[in-house]
């Protein structure tokens, strides 16, 4: 990407970042629960966390296997979370 | 100026090794508590209704916007900026306060209210996770204050900031964790 997008980017991934945030509030406050909702929030913090790990840690940058390292971790450990809730619906 | 492709990640490459291991401690602890969480999901859904949504909303912003603050002042000392550096930075430590002023006020209240580890299952594993992940903000908060200093005192250039990127890392990291913490805890039922 060119560097003026890029310099963009992280504004936008900010905003991106606060409206998943206030989002997963909103249904927090709703009320509302189950595995559905519970799954739905959990992908908002798997999409924040990629987010994160690209622009912000500039892992997105990366060409050896340090690249993967945040992504690894959160498929992972977001994929096992999503297993035991399942599990227990 | 942004990063252009790199083998290896910003900061110094023993940051990342701590990052792995940091990862993967918290890794584990959150997938235990999703797991032991399976055979007490009524005890689980009810004691998770007694937290303050609020508080962790605020916090979650906070940890935000302080990384956020963070690569700004990046941004600012790769464009020889300094002193927009250290006004980003200056922001950053802020956030940081926020984060452990509001956290406090909740653990606080927690002991105000008699609760503690051996109160039920689901306490003991939201006052550990939650505490550890605040002394991991308060050594992020030290380490934000230390660039900061540094920077101030011109330590930091175009050509010279891998130190601020090795903090910086290890900031970003402690947010990261919070986000997956944050939905599991406070949210997901």
């Amino acid at each position: 990407m060119h560097p003026t997008n890029e310099n963009r980017a992280y504004h936008w991934v900010y905003l991106a970042l606060i409206s998943f945030t206030l989002l997963t509030w909103i249904i927090a406050e709703s009320g509302t629960g189950g595995i559905n909702i519970s799954l739905f929030v959990l992908t908002l913090a798997l999409i924040k966390g990629l987010l994160l790990a690209d622009y912000f840690m500039e892992l997105k940058s990366v060409t050896s296997a340090w690249r993967w390292v945040a992504v690894i971790w959160l498929v992972l450990v977001t994929g096992l979370i999503a297993l035991a809730f399942s599990l227990g619906a | 100026m942004d990063q252009p492709n790199t083998k290896y990640p910003p900061g110094d490459l023993a940051i990342w090794f701590i990052v792995i291991a940091e990862l993967l401690v918290f890794g584990i602890f959150f997938v235990v508590y999703a797991f032991a969480r399976l055979k007490h999901v009524e005890l689980f859904n009810q004691y998770q209704l007694t937290l303050d949504r609020d508080y962790a909303v605020v916090n979650t912003i906070a940890l935000l916007t302080a990384s956020y603050f963070v690569v700004r002042a990046i941004h600012a000392i790769r464009a020889s900026s300094p002193e927009s550096c250290v006004r980003w930075m200056v922001l950053a430590c802020l956030m940081a306060l926020v984060f452990l002023l509001v956290k406090s006020v909740e653990f606080y209240q927690h002991g105000s209210a008699g609760i503690s580890l051996s109160t039920n299952l689901f306490y003991m594993f939201y006052l550990s996770l939650t505490f550890f992940h605040f002394m991991h903000v308060l050594l992020g908060l030290v380490i934000l204050v230390i660039l900061t200093i540094v920077a101030r005192r011109g330590g930091y250039s175009a050509s010279n900031h891998r130190g601020m990127e090795t903090g910086a890392s290890y900031w970003h990291m402690v947010d990261l964790i919070w986000l997956i913490l944050f939905p599991l805890i406070y949210v997901m039922r």
